[in-house]
């Protein structure tokens, strides 16, 4: 379970309900976030888009951010051969020259397919070039059913099945074994607004038999993410992020892109979302770690100790284990009412804000080599100067 | 006949019935721009307005429009082009490096329903040719849609182009699309920004009458 942060939004939403272009600063601010966090796997790609940052040059001052902030894996350029090929270069001035790239590849890249049933050159490209040196990409189709593919589910998934597999068979026949991640990203359309819907049972549905079709084709799965259609960090967004975050603990998907932060379907960013739902990756990584079942968890000892009556607090059994036995919530609110008015009676939204604030300010980036440092910064300074 | 039953036709989206009341119309000597104003514009009016109240459906409505067109196709033959009249030109495209067409084709079908002609540039449109595209048709509208984050700045050079060729002032841009914002359409110096396309032809309206 490899969990990144959403991708590709061009907006902040404030906890004011006021939204903004994103920049580069909250791009920094979300690459921290996630070096941060427990629970996202990778730093991410296109974590927010950067309006103040001039397109020709935004997929290297992304990955530079992403090496900067976080020790973290990140994400290729999927914008075309040469945004592809600058974002390679640049993480192998980072990894050095011992870097076998095919042995230990480090760059995941995302190739979404245009449906039905086409992808686009800029996407090609950079497919071609992660395929040549063996760095993994996934196939990522998103149909909207009753817009790009049929109305039906079990329609979709045709349609969606037939753009990953043609999109992997291409990764072979360019280099054979280079690892390709079966992308299912489809949702269905609002047929009121016309609207793409994500936050909807269909796509749950969706996601899950996904899932189950690339688990027969032995491949690992890109399926559940935590979208939704909200607006804003509400209940709304809760339920629907939750459900769809739900199908990967239950269908065993591997790589859930839009973890955290995503709102609106694909189109916004939150501070606020992003430490919610980072909370409940946190909660589907300790549902997929099941329930340990071995002579000490049966805990027969202890049950004999207590006896009839009585309580288990305080016992040695209890100290050694409830830490890795129960996940600890960072935000959600537990105990009295009394306690929780007492210290604000905040909204999980407010504590969110709050939370995110105080991981900024006691942020500190990891060590990096003086000497890469210099080399990365003068690669960059070459080309965009 | 009542063209009562005509728009009816046409808002319920029967668009094999929508062929024999139309010729029935035409049989009886109605007037053929009767027959498209009260009757198939009537009807689809209807149909954008039931959509816009939440009473129908995206595909319901694009049923109305069929059938609209399949009445149309009779009528039209029977019209010279002074008899044609329009509420404007509508110039429509999805901008350089974008190929997504569903929203673009939304739009179009709304603004065709609401008695405007469209001439639609299609997809992977460059400045350089909505510019020609203009100087050509000399549109009232020059109507931009964008899906990606990654396009979106090519309506700002449209718009750009647009200047650089003279021909910015002679017309009015509304752009749209899913990452597009009133805010963004503000900052590109575009005149109106629909957020989606039930609204188009209200925002188109407006520009044309102030």
């Amino acid at each position: 379970m490899t969990f990144i942060p959403g991708f590709g939004a061009a907006y902040i939403n404030e906890i004011d309900n006021t939204r903004r272009a994103g920049t580069m600063e909250d791009f920094d601010n979300f690459a921290k976030l996630t070096a941060a966090s427990p629970y996202q796997n990778l730093t991410g790609g296109v974590l927010i888009d950067p309006s103040d940052v001039p397109d020709e040059r935004k997929h290297i001052d992304m990955a530079y951010s992403c090496i900067k902030n976080s020790n973290k894996c990140f994400m290729g350029s999927s914008y075309g051969a040469k945004n592809a090929q600058e974002v390679i270069n640049m993480t192998s001035i980072l990894y050095g020259t011992e870097w076998n790239m095919v042995k230990k590849p480090v760059l995941l890249t995302l190739i979404n397919t245009l449906t039905p049933l086409i992808f686009d050159d800029k996407m090609l490209e950079s497919l071609i070039e992660h395929s040549k040196i063996g760095q993994p990409v996934i196939i990522a189709s998103h149909a909207v059913a009753g817009f790009t593919s049929p109305v039906t589910l079990a329609g979709t998934l045709v349609i969606q099945n037939c753009e990953i597999l043609s999109g992997i068979v291409l990764t072979q026949l360019i280099r054979e074994g280079t690892p390709a991640v079966y992308g299912a990203a489809s949702s269905i359309a609002d047929m009121g607004s016309a609207s793409l819907s994500a936050g909807s049972p269909e796509v749950a549905l969706i996601a899950n038999a996904s899932t189950q079709i690339s688990k027969y084709y032995g491949l690992p799965c890109k399926g559940a993410s935590s979208v939704c259609d909200a607006k804003i960090p509400d209940a709304q967004s809760g339920y629907e992020s939750m459900m769809n975050l739900l199908m990967v603990p239950t269908s065993g998907s591997n790589i859930v892109l839009h973890a955290a932060g995503i709102l609106e379907g694909y189109n916004v960013m939150s501070y606020e979302k992003f430490i919610i739902d980072d909370e409940m990756c946190g909660m589907m990584k300790r549902m997929q770690k099941g329930i340990e079942v071995n002579k000490d968890t049966l805990a027969t000892d202890v049950i004999n100790q207590v006896g009839s009556g009585g309580h288990f607090m305080d016992k040695q059994h209890t100290f050694i284990n409830f830490r890795k036995e129960f996940l600890t919530p960072k935000i959600s609110n537990r105990g009295s009412f009394d306690t929780w008015r007492n210290k604000g009676a905040l909204q999980v939204m407010e504590a969110a804000n709050k939370k995110y604030k105080e991981i900024l300010k006691n942020f500190e980036p990891p060590d990096m080599p003086a000497d890469v440092e210099k080399d990365i910064k003068n690669y960059i300074e070459k080309l965009y100067s | 006949m009542d063209l009562k039953e005509l728009s009816n036709s046409v808002t319920n989206g029967e668009f094999e019935k929508i062929k024999e009341l139309t010729q029935q119309a035409i049989d009886e000597g109605i007037d053929a721009s009767q027959i498209i104003n009260d009757g198939l514009i009537a009807g689809m009016m209807t149909a954008g307005q039931k959509w816009k109240d939440g009473e129908m459906f995206m595909p319901e409505v694009l049923m109305s429009a069929h059938a609209m067109h399949e009445g149309m196709n009779l009528v039209k033959p029977l019209l010279s082009d002074q008899d044609i009249s329009t509420n404007g030109t509508v110039l429509l495209g999805t901008v350089e490096d974008d190929l997504h067409d569903i929203g673009k084709n939304l739009v179009g079908m709304m603004l065709e329903s609401s008695g405007y002609k469209v001439i639609d540039i299609g997809i992977d449109v460059p400045a350089e040719t909505f510019a020609e595209k203009v100087k050509e048709v000399n549109p009232d509208i020059v109507a931009m849609s964008a899906l990606l984050t990654t396009t979106m700045m090519a309506m700002k050079k449209t718009i750009d182009v647009l200047k650089e060729h003279g021909v910015r002032d002679k017309v009015k841009i509304i752009v749209g699309g899913a990452p597009v914002s009133q805010e963004f359409a503000d900052e590109i110096g575009a005149d109106g920004y629909a957020s989606d396309a039930a609204n188009a032809p209200e925002v188109v309206e407006d520009l044309i009458n102030n």
